[in-house]
């Protein structure tokens, strides 16, 4: 009854438009107009100059000027047509020629993103059509964050894009996961720019992107076959359009970088009296007297800290950008300087200060020759990181580890060093101690081009590639100090070069067909990309002290002097294609496959074929959905299903290998060359991850709530792995193997919900993710593996996420005697109250190796970003939150354990909390002298009193801005003009106080080398700026 | 279809490009396994690469802090030396996994040489006989330190690993000594080598090194005696050997170092090209020093004798406690630095060297004792072996490092001697008298022989202070089973400390020493659970 309903009210409709259009017809004809003119504005009324005006299936067409008024000339004849208004942002609207010859529109803003289009691999689909796990992020989401790096600015853009930064200092890449940790090995995602494979996210400018997407699942990456199984970041350039006014725009912002430095040495009294207390814990006889530690009293504190290595440094950015376009050609022409000033202070003795800087310049260009589009985009990067010659490590572990009565200069200003560092003065380094100077440079380009063979088929081909120059220059000059200590004596120079070609041929065609309710859309290609590198290094001593060039007794070193450095080449032969089909746009099917070849694997090995299939079902066109359609707009439900590949490993690894290297040893005064060996396996090949998708979009109350869950299930095998279980009476590293298996299962919630209003509109938009991997296999018959990492362990287990902190679960403190004498201890240990108890999981009496078990997981879990904007009138504001809800860290070194090993010499604030009779539930155990059974048995036993919880949420960007009104600008001839205050890490909450809890010593992957994090890391930058949008 | 057809051309088009580009790259920059082996200078420069792995400055020095002779800061050293480490102590692991990785490098070298056929079978034969050396020394090294170990006398595969056994200490022995034997009667002489080879492995090294395992066998003393002998006394068959006229010329100065008549086996350095610093760590800051991680005891430095002959202790020594560096054993100078020490400088100017708190003009005073700091000596001394006055900054220097000298064979065959109760005059006079005569005793009562009382503590305090630094220490504290009592209890350093604690001495370190478990290290823990063939020493678990 219902679907007779329906049916008669369609008719109805479809019978009122024919009559409709017929009038129109009609009346057109009578009147004849030759001008149609109008205007657009948008929903409040403003006029909206630049909108495309076009006739529908023509070249012809104009734009809107400031006023937003058009004039479309039309020619005899072509009355019966459509006029198409088009603009950025806004719903495209088509409307028939009108009989009076004017024709006002008012277009309205896109409300809900199922309109959009998303570019997938090798091309673009409609938001409503998709059927994998793609988020699109744009380029609205990313402006207006002073950041220098593209991946700061999607980081918590994206539900399960993993960003992290493990080093805060400018310039310093970020690594990525898509969907956590799938694989022992490389978990890089395939970068894709512009339709070219492989690329450098650390580098492009983020004015520069429209869109960014993030193919998750098998059924969006598997066209990109061997390389897709950590998942692609397609990224699309901005480009201009046809018939667009040209339009010049100008983004800036301005700012200071005011760092934050979380640890505090305590007083140099204290630190004394602390000192005594350790040594007199120990049986030792303490080292200060009651009137030494009187007089650092009144002595004070000197400026030995980090602080005073510190100072406020600017932030800036400055983007200009051309575009427009014509009939038959469109462009876009942009500009960007970027320059991040370090905190730390000085220029290590010449040119300008420390910090990053980088130069891009963008030229994109489309022609329409016929059926042919051609276009070509260029990219010129440029990069500049001048950085400390010592490295940032050594130089806060050396303003951390000096007790606080110390100065790192005298009143004659020379600097000084002192019983506990006796060799360095890192006041001294960075203001003379020469530098590192990074320049890369980056030449992007591709040509492609379009042709329209017919109706609905396409040729398209594709080259392009980038070309690298890295390059350093390196120099240490001599510091001298008071009263002892050197500096840089060596007088080291080097500079090296890395230069690298990565070319990308591609070809493909794509047919579109539509039979009644049948839709196809074919698409097959072929491609081949390779590489190839190599560099050199020439490194000198004793150079001149001044300019660093050879002179009187320079040496060449002949050691770290090198050409035919890191040679590699590599190539992969492949073949693609994809089928959509859809019926009555409601079932939706896709299948893609690739063939890839290789020449990382022998013949017979090389070849791999990675397979998807998809459904989707938009459930809300069904009829029974009616009666829900006032609150449920849409739904869609999707499942894909695929394999996918993942082949980083080294090149040659087939290979057994011979390498010569000079200076092995000497014989007579004279130095000899040597070989080295690297072992091959014959056998290597692809690792394959199959991955099952499930997902969910829904839009509530006229799409102004939008629900994306995805549900995956991705199981890696033949993961390229070292083999873990040969011992090493082997005696030599081993090549990759295809040994292990990860599992690796989680979820990703988008929740955006728009509140549009009369006069205040916002916006909030929360996504939060989740990934738990599980080792399948490990290697041979081998189900664990534990590494020492500093003082305690990590360790792999089959069942168990992929690595893990391992060591000894603590239990408190031993209180008195009698609780030492019933407690199980170290077999041989000697303790006393304060120290750690240990929990004997097994209950035999002792504590020893059985007694270990798994203490955390360092890899983020439950990430989440929140974006919350509000637009009232010419105002708006944009606030984000960003965070992770639970991460176990492992932190080592002084920053953990007073009076590290004896090197370092001082306690901190957060370490006060130690063990005495009085404080019985303290965090750290009593103080005991370095070498002491009890600094021993508490320190180096790898305990999870080096345990913390690095959850945290950050206010990551705050951005209030305000846009002057069209009417006051454009008598100045500006279209828009907006200002803004910008704040960033502004306020982090987190239970990790002492260091930033976002630092970790793990790169995306989770590998067992990785050295434990000694937190000696670079203070996070806390900016306050202003920003400054014109558009001409 | 017309577009089917069109669609399929096109594929056939794509494929037909693709399929163009090659994917049979092999690396530029290196050699497969196919064309190495047969270059003559590939096999050499396996060859220099297998010597490169023989050793490493930092083992040389730093075991020394094993022993009663030193003290290290350092990580594991100050754990184990201190009676705390455990199975899962990385140094352990990583002495482990150094000795089987050259034990690999040889083992492959020896398993791929005859693809050379360029090559004299006489010139291969010596080639593998230098490698089989250099097995057989890491072979001996892991022996001595862990008991029965894995005896890998060919390439193992990744399986084999997996499976093999211990063989017991005597099977591991047994086969260095029989390949020392053996590869003695090919190599040459030191007296047949071209200049050029200056520092290539010797007939007279194969004989040093097995009177060395043979000592530390402690029930193969005719034996030892047998080999040092064949040194000694067929110069003209094993190679000329005589002590350097200077005993601290030998170690610091270029010229002596690099050419002496002592060295029997020695790790070379090319002055600024390979090199070694070691000595940053180890000498006081005033001359330039970087931290003190390694410093000698006190327990060293009382145990240099007195000019007299006579022990610190013993009656009519004349030792003063409150001038207790005065006429002492010249090779205390030559290798402790004291309080009050004349250091020579490069330029040779003299540096004094103040140690004794509060001694020092300089305000700064750089190398006092001081508790509470990291960068004075935790001894009150520091080093001055080996200090080589040509090196770079930061004490880069290109000195030979000495593995077995002449002076051992003398000592090996003392102590064989003395062991087989045929101690007598002429064999002091051949060995510890020619030693004492070189290091610079001039009294009658230092040289003369003394009879046989005492002989054993005689011989055991000659080779403390002729090899102290050399790492030596450490061995024979172990095979003279003596461990269990000189590192039980306090180390000690200079007399800086309380007055009533140790009657001044500074407590530097409170080590233990097990009997029961200490005299072997473990199996390193991570070995044992990829090897279930592997046992652990008593005592590990």
């Amino acid at each position: 009854m219902l679907r007779y309903f329906i049916y008669a009210k369609k008719s109805l409709l479809f019978l009122m438009l024919t009559i409709f259009l017929t009038a129109v017809y009609n009346s057109a004809d009578a009147q004849n107009p030759n001008v149609i003119r109008g205007k657009v504005q948008d929903n409040t009324g403003a006029p909206i100059s630049g909108v495309s005006v076009i006739l529908e299936g023509s070249k012809t067409g104009v734009t809107t000027d400031d006023n937003g008024d058009y004039s479309l000339p039309l020619q005899n004849g072509r009355r019966n047509e459509t006029i198409v208004f088009s603009y950025v942002g806004f719903i495209t609207q088509s409307l028939p020629v009108p009989v009076s010859g004017v024709l006002n529109v008012t277009l309205t803003a896109k409300t809900s993103q199922l309109s959009d289009v998303v570019v997938v691999g090798y091309g673009t689909q409609k938001k409503i059509d998709l059927t994998g796990a793609v988020n699109q992020i744009s380029s609205k989401d990313i402006e207006n964050k002073p950041v220098l790096n593209t991946l700061q600015a999607l980081q918590g853009e994206s539900p399960n894009l993993i960003i992290q930064q493990s080093q805060l200092d400018p310039g310093s890449n970020v690594t990525i996961n898509i969907r956590g940790v799938g694989t022992l090995g490389n978990n890089d995602p395939l970068i894709v720019i512009d339709g070219i494979i492989g690329g450098d996210l650390n580098t492009i400018n983020p004015n520069d992107i429209a869109s960014v997407s993030v193919l998750k699942d098998a059924g969006s990456a598997a066209i990109y076959g061997s390389r897709a199984a950590n998942g692609v970041i397609l990224v699309t350039t901005k480009s201009g359009r046809l018939n667009q006014k040209p339009t010049i725009s100008y983004d800036g912002n301005y700012g200071t970088q005011v760092p934050k430095v979380l640890v505090h040495k305590v007083s140099a009294s204290d630190n004394a009296y602390y000192k005594n207390l350790s040594l007199i814990n120990s049986g030792l006889p303490p080292v200060y007297t009651p009137e030494q530690i009187q007089q650092l009293k009144d002595q004070g504190n000197g400026t030995w800290d980090v602080e005073h290595l510190l100072h406020d440094a600017v932030l800036q950015s400055h983007n200009l950008s051309i575009s427009g376009g014509g009939p038959t050609n469109s462009y876009f022409i942009s500009g960007g300087y970027q320059d991040q000033k370090s905190n730390l202070i000085g220029n290590g003795g010449s040119g300008s200060p420390f910090g990053y800087t980088k130069y891009n310049l963008r030229l994109n260009e489309t022609s329409v020759i016929g059926r042919l589009k051609a276009n070509i985009i260029l990219n010129y990067t440029k990069t500049r990181n001048k950085t400390n010659s010592v490295g940032d490590n050594n130089i806060f572990a050396d303003a951390n580890r000096v007790p606080l009565n110390f100065n790192w200069k005298d009143s004659a200003g020379n600097y000084l060093t002192n019983s506990v560092a006796s060799q360095y003065n890192e006041y001294g380094v960075l203001e003379k101690g020469g530098y590192n100077q990074a320049d890369n440079d980056e030449i992007f380009g591709n040509v492609n081009g379009e042709l329209t063979i017919a109706k609905g088929l396409k040729l398209t081909g594709i080259f392009g590639g980038t070309l690298m120059n890295n390059g350093n220059f390196f120099k240490r000059t001599q510091v001298n100090y008071q009263p002892s200590g050197v500096y840089g004596d060596d007088r080291t120079v080097f500079d090296n070069n890395y230069k690298s070609l990565l070319l990308n041929t591609q070809l493909y065609a794509d047919y579109t067909k539509d039979i009644k309710d049948h839709s196809f859309k074919v698409l097959v290609g072929a491609s081949n990309e390779n590489f190839s590198g190599s560099g050199f290094q020439l490194q000198k001593t004793l150079t001149d002290p001044y300019l660093g060039t050879p002179t009187t007794g320079t040496l060449v070193d002949p050691v770290n002097s090198y050409n035919s450095l890191g040679v590699d080449q590599s190539s992969i032969n492949s073949l693609f294609g994809r089928l959509n089909y859809s019926f009555k746009n409601r079932y939706l099917f896709e299948g893609t496959f690739r063939e890839d070849a290789s020449s990382k694997f022998a013949k017979g090995k090389r070849a791999g074929f990675f397979p998807s299939a998809n459904l989707g079902w938009i459930v809300s066109d069904e009829s029974f959905m009616n009666h829900i359609r006032q609150v449920v707009n849409s739904l869609k439900l999707r499942a894909t299903y695929g394999v996918l590949g993942n082949q980083n490993v080294g090149s040659y690894q087939y290979q057994t290998t011979y390498f010569n290297y000079p200076s092995a040893y000497g014989f007579n005064n004279v130095s000899v060359g040597g070989a080295g060996f690297l072992l091959s396996n014959e056998d290597l090949t692809w690792e394959k991850a199959a991955t099952l998708n499930l997902g969910t979009d829904v839009g509530f109350f006229n799409n102004s709530l939008n629900i994306s869950f995805d549900y995956f299930n991705k199981i890696t095998s033949n993961i390229l792995q070292p083999r873990y279980d040969v011992p090493q009476i082997f005696g030599a590293a081993l090549p990759d193997y295809n040994v292990a298996k990860v599992k690796n299962q989680g979820w990703e919630a988008t929740v955006d919900y728009k509140l549009r209003g009369r006069v205040v509109t916002q916006t909030f938009s929360l996504n939060i993710a989740d990934s738990k991997n599980k080792l399948l296999a490990l290697t041979g018959g081998t189900t664990q593996q534990i590494v020492n990492q500093d003082v305690f362990q990590l360790i792999r287990k089959v069942g168990q996420p992929v690595t893990q902190y391992y060591g000894y679960e603590t239990n408190g403190f031993f209180q008195n005697q009698a609780d030492i004498d019933k407690s199980p201890k170290i077999p041989g240990a000697v303790v006393g109250p304060g120290d750690l108890k240990f929990k004997d999981l097994n209950a035999d009496g002792i504590i020893d190796d059985k007694d270990k078990r798994v203490l955390g997981n360092p890899f983020p879990r439950y990430t989440f970003g929140f974006n919350y904007t509000i637009e009232v009138k010419g105002f708006d504001l944009q606030l984000f939150i960003q965070g992770v809800a639970k991460r176990d860290q492992f932190l080592r070194g002084e920053l953990v354990e007073p009076f590290h090993y004896n090197y370092g010499a001082t306690l901190y604030d957060h370490q006060t909390d130690f063990w005495t009779p009085e404080n019985p539930d303290a965090r750290f155990p009593r103080l005991a002298a370095i070498g002491s059974s009890s600094n021993t048995y508490n320190w180096r036993t790898g305990s999870d009193l080096y345990k913390f919880n690095a959850a945290y949420a950050r206010l990551k960007n705050i951005n209030i801005g305000y846009t002057f009104s069209g009417k006051v600008t454009r008598k100045t001839g500006i279209q828009k003009i907006r200002v803004s205050l910008i704040g960033q890490n502004l306020i982090t909450i987190s239970k990790l106080k002492f260091i930033d809890p976002e630092t970790t010593e793990f790169g995306n992957n989770l590998s067992l080398g990785s050295y434990s994090n000694s937190a000696r890391s670079y203070p996070l930058p806390v900016f306050y700026g202003a920003g400054l949008n014109l558009t001409f | 279809m017309k577009f089917l057809k069109n669609l399929l051309i096109i594929i056939l088009a794509l494929t037909v490009s693709a399929g163009c580009k090659k994917l049979d790259l092999a690396p530029t920059d290196r050699f497969s396994d196919l064309t190495f082996w047969t270059t003559d200078a590939n096999v050499y420069s396996a060859l220099y690469n297998n010597y490169s792995l023989m050793y490493n400055s930092s083992l040389f020095f730093y075991n020394e802090s094993l022993s009663d002779n030193a003290f290290s800061s350092t990580g594991d050293y100050n754990l184990i030396a201190s009676g705390n480490a455990t199975a899962g102590t990385a140094k352990f692991q990583n002495d482990w996994a150094y000795y089987y990785s050259t034990i690999k490098s040889c083992n492959l070298f020896l398993a791929n040489i005859d693809k050379n056929t360029t090559l004299s079978a006489d010139v291969k034969s010596r080639l593998k006989a230098e490698t089989r050396f250099i097995r057989a020394f890491e072979q001996f090294n892991l022996t001595k330190w862990y008991g029965d170990v894995p005896l890998v006398d060919h390439d193992l595969t990744p399986d084999e690993a997996k499976q093999i056994e211990r063989s017991p200490k005597q099977t591991v022995v047994q086969f260095v000594i029989s390949e020392l034997d053996s590869i003695s009667a090919i190599l040459p002489s030191q007296d047949d080598l071209p200049a050029a080879e200056n520092g290539r492995i010797t007939k007279g090294a194969a004989l040093a090194l097995e009177a060395r395992v043979l000592l530390y066998q402690g029930d193969k003393m005719a034996d030892v005696v047998t080999v040092c002998e064949k040194l000694m006394n067929n110069q003209s068959a094993y190679g000329h050997y005589s002590l350097a006229p200077d005993y601290s010329d030998l170690f610091s100065n270029p010229s002596v170092n690099k050419t002496n008549s002592e060295a029997m086996l020695s790790l070379q350095y090319v002055p600024t090209i390979r090199t070694w610093s070691e000595l940053w760590d180890f000498v006081p800051r005033s001359v330039g020093g970087r931290v003190s991680s390694m410093a000698p005891t006190q327990e060293l430095v009382d145990s240099y004798i007195m000019l007299n002959g006579k022990g610190i202790n013993d009656p009519g020594s004349g030792y003063d406690e409150s001038d207790p560096y005065a006429n002492r054993d010249p090779r205390l100078s030559a290798t402790v630095v004291y309080n009050g020490y004349k250091w020579v400088k490069p330029d040779g100017s003299v540096k004094i060297i103040y140690i004794k708190p509060g001694s020092d003009p300089d305000r700064s005073a750089p190398d006092e004792y001081n508790p509470a700091s990291q960068s004075s000596s935790p001894t009150g001394y520091y080093w001055r072996k080996y200090f080589d006055p040509t090196a770079l900054a930061n004490f880069v220097s290109g000195n030979n490092i000495l593995l077995i000298r002449y002076a051992e064979i003398l000592l090996d065959y003392a102590e064989a001697k003395n062991a087989l109760g045929q101690m007598d005059e002429t064999v002091w006079n051949n060995t510890i008298r020619l030693l004492r005569q070189r290091a610079g005793f001039t009294d009658p009562g230092a040289l003369n022989y003394p009879g046989n009382t005492d002989m054993t503590n005689i011989i055991r305090t000659e080779r403390r202070a002729e090899f102290a630094m050399e790492s030596l220490r450490t061995d024979d504290i172990r095979r003279w089973k003596i461990a269990e009592n000189v590192m039980n209890g306090y180390a000690h350093g200079a007399r800086f400390g309380d007055p009533s604690v140790d009657n001044g001495y500074i407590r530097v370190q409170q080590r233990k020493f097990n009997p029961e478990r200490d005299y072997l290290w473990p199996v390193p823990s991570s070995e044992i659970s990829l090897n279930n063939n592997l046992t652990q020493n008593p005592g590990y678990n």
